[in-house]
């Protein structure tokens, strides 16, 4: 007698959520996994990514969260150091891992495919510095990801938000960590689906997405992401690369290597 | 009594004239002010100090005022087109972006670092309603016939489609990275919005809230922003940014036409009521460009202060 009456109430409460439409519209999870050290300026790029990834997804019917474990997730991003990434990406190697901690270029030649490098390797910052020398022959400059005072492309926005929620100024992790999050979202969002699968084959396939550095952005068959990057002397920002008078400013590839090294996997 | 009736058309000409004045009113962003132009001379006939960073502006339903995005002071300034004076300003929420006007007169203002839209009552300066939109909400479009709006988030790339009066969103349509500008048809029944970042145009159909075409300026550099039905409804107006060109496109196919050069920079657009002239605001430039839609040609271009951002018409 329990049990057919237990049924009953369990087929009309089903009934009732989808008279209600609940269930036709619930919401696509994405469990997402950060790997590095808490507290570390990547960790809170990666929760102001999340933050902007939630509201996305309010609108459109996804529900994010950054709390998952590596073998749960459906995206890693770590901020390790090579030796620990390349580690993760092989305990792991159907799911994207994207890289925002370490900049080593052997991680780039070794063309790993289930990793996405958002931090831009130690050769593009190279390259960059290079440009700019060759313009500005007795400047000392470095290349970076992000700065905090950088302004154009809607980056005053974003230095304003993460510097409200974290009391501090956003740095290349931080930047690195929030575009991880912010390019899947925005990848999960296009494809409607958030199978490791569909997200390894759209990241290496079809992202555009924007950074908040002024162009849309693309993963290298290499992995890397295409992006510009900032030149920094004495702290302060001088100028962007690709350096305009130098190399055509819109080729993202003036900054380190595209391809996989012959016999790298 | 011929001399006397050539006389009187005369005068009806001048009367006319004076009363159907076009001045052009542009926002220069870093400038602090607004540059008013007398279309018909094609001069700038006043200078008009509004506050920090003007951005977005728009004219009321009646031509009696124009309304004035002052993103640096959270605010609103109110014009008076025909003394150019600023007669008062308002409270707008923080960081006014820029708006747009509906029928009835309300302001509805994209507040781009509080991720919401507002509606304001710019008689009073009264907060009509608030509708929480995604982040970076930036362009502003209200449907001809005042029922539905359209607010742009930059940051989540989404149109977000608003019914009014109930201040609700509809749907939330995912277009190409950083949406910026949107329009509607005069019918309402179609939208369309540019993409700075993919660098494109899409069409949506309002009804279902659905893309029904879609199209890629073809130049990396273009970054569109302003975009505008022209009156007959069968072209689109596209302002190219970095491309320094307006595009005019086929309303149905959104293949190109023609491509205009403006100058530098090239974000608002304006078009007079009878759809012969139009104006674009060259940011990089400082200039505003007028357009003769007959002929696709600039036929005058006026300097006016720095960085002009948007463009109102009072006709």
């Amino acid at each position: 007698m329990n049990l057919p009456r237990a049924l009953s109430f369990a087929t009309l409460a089903a009934l009732g959520l989808m008279a209600k439409g609940v269930v036709a519209q619930a919401a696509l999870e994405v469990p997402l996994a950060f790997v590095g050290e808490a507290g570390s300026s990547a960790q809170f790029g990666a929760r102001q990514g999340l933050d902007e990834a939630i509201m996305q997804g309010e609108f459109l019917g996804q529900q994010y969260r950054l709390d998952a474990t590596p073998d749960t997730a459906v995206a890693i991003i770590s901020a390790l150091p090579a030796a620990g990434l390349a580690e993760l990406a092989r305990q792991h190697p159907n799911t994207p891992v994207l890289n925002v901690g370490a900049a080593d270029d052997d991680l780039r030649d070794q063309c790993t495919a289930n990793v996405f490098h958002v931090l831009p390797s130690a050769r593009m910052a190279h390259d960059a510095t290079a440009q700019w020398q060759q313009a500005h022959p007795d400047s000392q400059v470095s290349a970076q990801a992000w700065h905090p005072e950088f302004e154009k492309y809607a980056a005053a926005q974003l230095n304003k938000r993460y510097t409200a929620q974290f009391k501090l100024p956003m740095d290349d992790h931080a930047w690195a960590g929030w575009a991880a999050v912010k390019l899947l979202s925005d990848t999960v969002a296009r494809e409607q689906s958030a199978a490791p699968a569909v997200l390894l084959e759209a990241l290496r396939e079809r992202l555009a997405f924007d950074g908040q550095k002024g162009v849309d952005m693309s993963f290298r068959p290499n992995g890397q992401l295409r992006q510009p990057l900032l030149l920094v002397e004495a702290g302060r920002l001088v100028g962007e690369a690709p350096v305009r008078g130098v190399v055509d400013i819109e080729d993202l590839d003036s900054l380190g290597p595209s391809r996989c090294e012959a016999g790298a996997k | 009594m011929r001399r006397i009736l050539l006389a009187s058309v005369l005068a009806i000409a001048a009367v006319h004239a004076q009363a159907g004045d076009t001045r052009v009113f542009v926002t220069n962003e870093s400038g602090d002010d607004v540059s008013v132009i007398d279309a018909a001379t094609a001069t700038v006939i006043g200078t008009i100090p509004v506050g920090k960073r003007p951005r977005g502006i728009g004219t009321a339903p009646d031509g009696s005022e124009i309304y004035v995005a002052v993103s640096g002071e959270n605010a609103i300034a109110v014009i008076d087109p025909v003394s150019m004076k600023v007669l008062r300003k308002f409270d707008s929420g923080p960081d006014p972006e820029t708006f747009a006007v509906h029928p009835n007169g309300n302001l509805y203002i994209s507040n781009e670092e509080h991720a919401k839209a507002s509606v304001f009552n710019p008689k009073t300066g009264e907060l009509v309603a608030e509708i929480k939109v995604g982040l970076e909400p930036e362009g502003v479009a209200i449907s001809p016939d005042g029922t539905r709006a359209i607010v742009t988030s930059e940051s989540t790339n989404m149109l977000h489609l608003i019914a009014i009066p109930e201040h609700k969103i509809v749907a939330n349509i995912l277009v190409g990275a950083r949406p910026r500008a949107a329009a509607f048809s005069a019918d309402g029944k179609t939208a369309y919005a540019t993409s700075e970042i993919s660098g494109e145009v899409k069409k949506v159909d309002v009804a279902s809230g659905k893309i029904i075409g879609k199209m890629p300026l073809a130049d990396d550099k273009a970054k569109p922003k302003d975009i505008l039905p022209s009156r007959d409804g069968k072209l689109l107006y596209v302002a190219g940014g970095r491309a320094n060109r307006v595009f005019v496109l086929d309303e149905q196919s959104l293949e190109i036409q023609h491509e205009i050069p403006v100058g530098n920079r090239v974000w608002g657009l304006a078009l007079s009521k009878d759809g012969a002239r139009l104006y674009s605001s060259d940011g990089a430039s400082d200039q505003v460009s007028v357009i003769d839609t007959a002929t696709n040609k600039v036929v005058a271009t006026v300097p006016v202060g720095k960085m002009p951002w948007g463009i109102a018409l009072h006709e």
